[in-house]
């Protein structure tokens, strides 16, 4: 019996040197055989199937490029993880880029990630109402409740801008902070007036009768870059290769899934548990390989107006 | 007086028979709520579409990928918070100088919900199995070492005292004297920390997205598959059941020489 207890602690502690070692050697692109591994943090969502689409046709192991996706909940993980070095690279939207660059956080875009269709009506993200509900343009939400992912981000500027669009006060909407799959539940309790929302819940709240306001990307700039990859300025410097490496293989994905649209729509499944019925219906974004240089001063510009940064963010340090 | 023989083994026996009469009942209702109207299915689907779903997980090696990282996440942290919580337990038990010291540090840092710490945590390893672990310890830890500081309390002075003036050393105290005393307590500790372990492990996966049976349901509420949510929750339900009886049962065999144990047989 004793022995065996004694055996459990040896085990237990064997396990914990172990769980050490592991954890410190996990870290870092080693080159192994001129192959680097690259983490890249991501959100599981709809805007990073290029890179899935990518790594599948081997645009990245053509490049030598070892890809590891590293997805986390939300994007509030990423930035830290890019800056500490846990991943080389990171996925983010641009307001949250800026609000990194304002705290001095050393990042740069090395690529373009997402952007709106342009559309009215027939983009990735909007707000959305209940169908009976009396808001009929962006400027009845003035006053009213509306959900958001992360307060002070992209999803509550480009909401003010859509409203100062449509002739109202944008600095009178009450944001609420709220998960994107709990919005529709809160929509239809009457918890919120209205939801921002980005695909795949705009598609299923907008399935089950509620009525979209407001094209929110598509009200904030022509063409909007939504997001960016990025990586930290230390490995910009340190391994510009492997950054020039990573852009192409990006630039090529990038451009291959806005050809392909169909195989996007399959490589959802890969990485998201979205139905195949749900996903044939989505809204795709779009996926230039070029920011839109115009929209993301237009985002600063906006990030400012309603408060969201605490000086001006300097583009210069954080395009590429 | 029969009446009262005959009720005895029908009570030994019916446990797991009511738990399992309980269970169903559970997945009844459910089936129910929906169908009737009483809930929207698009929010709590019923019982039949779960298990649909669930049989569709199965299927699939991502599902055994995650479950195996889960489980994994979940010993490692075990072992780790149980072997720092019954030394710790049993350094800082033995010395009342020690004890004095820390018990107000102790009483600060246990309250503190793991989860509060996930900010550290992610600073710290990213999204990797590192920071499950972190929470996973920090939470299971507590449950251990304060379970071994009652042990060690429970040691009876004048035993002790004995082994004390027979000259047993220090090692050869603690491990006649206090280790058995302080047993029952550690083992207590060990099932507590089991399912906080579990808990904590899920957590963990599902807010940072770590790898597992936690991270699967954040993807798939992210995606709008509900179904596929309460299937992957319905097997973190059945995880907690499985490790509670492993505990359980590991107790029992292990502490079957403990009055603790041979008394709660007899009863």
């Amino acid at each position: 019996m004793r022995r065996l207890l004694a055996g459990m602690v040896a085990v237990a502690v064997a396990g914990s040197l172990a769980a050490c070692g592991t954890s410190s050697d996990s870290s870092g692109s080693g080159d192994s055989g001129g192959v680097d591994n690259v983490k890249v943090g991501v959100i599981p969502i709809v805007d990073v199937a290029p890179i899935y689409l990518g790594q599948q046709k081997g645009f990245f192991k053509n490049r030598n490029i070892e890809l590891t996706m590293e997805a986390g909940q939300g994007g509030a993980a990423i930035v830290p993880g890019v800056v500490s070095g846990q991943f080389q690279f990171g996925f983010s939207n641009f307001t949250s880029l800026m609000i990194a660059q304002t705290k001095n956080v050393p990042i740069k875009a090395v690529a373009a990630g997402v952007a709106s269709t342009g559309e009215q009506g027939k983009d990735f993200g909007a707000v959305v109402v209940k169908a009976d509900s009396p808001i009929k343009t962006a400027a009845d939400l003035v006053g009213k409740k509306v959900s958001v992912n992360t307060l002070k981000n992209i999803g509550d500027t480009v909401t003010r801008e859509s409203v100062r669009k449509a002739g109202g006060d944008g600095a009178n909407v009450n944001f609420v902070e709220m998960p994107f799959p709990n919005m529709q539940a809160a929509l239809e309790k009457g918890d919120i007036d209205a939801a921002w929302v980005v695909e795949p819940q705009l598609s299923t709240i907008k399935a089950a009768g509620g009525r979209e306001v407001a094209s929110t990307f598509v009200d904030a700039a022509d063409d909007l870059t939504v997001a960016a990859y990025f990586a930290s300025t230390k490995l910009i410097a340190d391994d510009p290769d492997l950054v020039k490496r990573f852009t192409e293989a990006i630039n090529e994905s990038l451009a291959y899934a806005d050809a392909h649209p169909d195989e996007v729509r399959t490589t959802l499944s890969s990485y998201t548990k979205i139905d195949a019925a749900l996903g044939a219906k989505l809204v795709l974004p779009k996926w230039p390989t070029q920011i839109n240089e115009p929209s993301v001063e237009k985002l600063a510009t906006l990030g400012a107006t309603d408060g969201i940064f605490s000086g001006n963010p300097d583009l210069e340090k954080l395009l590429p | 007086m029969t009446s009262v023989r005959r009720r005895n083994p029908a009570r030994s026996g019916s446990p797991a028979l009511l738990g399992a009469a309980g269970l169903a009942g559970l997945l009844l209702i459910i089936e129910l709520l929906p169908r009737l109207g009483l809930v929207d299915d698009r929010y709590l689907p019923p019982t039949s579409r779960i298990a649909a779903a669930l049989a569709d997980e199965t299927g699939s090696p991502q599902f055994w990928t995650s479950l195996g990282d889960t489980l994994i996440a979940w010993a490692l942290g075990l072992a780790i918070a149980v072997s720092a919580g019954v030394l710790a337990g049993i350094l800082i038990g033995s010395v009342p100088v020690l004890r004095e010291l820390t018990a107000s540090t102790v009483e600060f840092l246990r309250p503190i919900p793991s989860v509060a710490l996930i900010p550290l945590a992610v600073l710290l390893y990213g999204t990797d199995i590192g920071s499950t672990l972190m929470l996973v310890c920090y939470a299971a830890f507590w449950q251990v070492f304060v379970q071994v500081l009652y042990g060690v309390a429970d040691v009876d002075p004048v035993a002790y005292e004995t082994a004390r003036s027979f000259r047993f050393s220090a090692w050869a105290r603690i491990r006649h004297v206090l280790w058995p005393t302080a047993l029952p307590y550690v083992f207590t500790g060990i099932r507590l920390a089991a399912s906080v372990a579990l808990v904590l492990a899920i957590t963990a996966e599902l807010v940072i997205g770590a790898p597992g049976l936690g991270k699967e349901i954040a993807v798939a509420q992210a995606s709008e598959a509900v179904p596929t949510m309460y299937a992957l929750i319905v097997v973190t339900g059945i995880l907690g059941v499985l490790i509670n009886l492993l505990a359980r049962t590991g107790e029992r065999r292990l502490l079957a020489w403990h009055q603790s144990v041979r008394g709660e047989v007899t009863a």
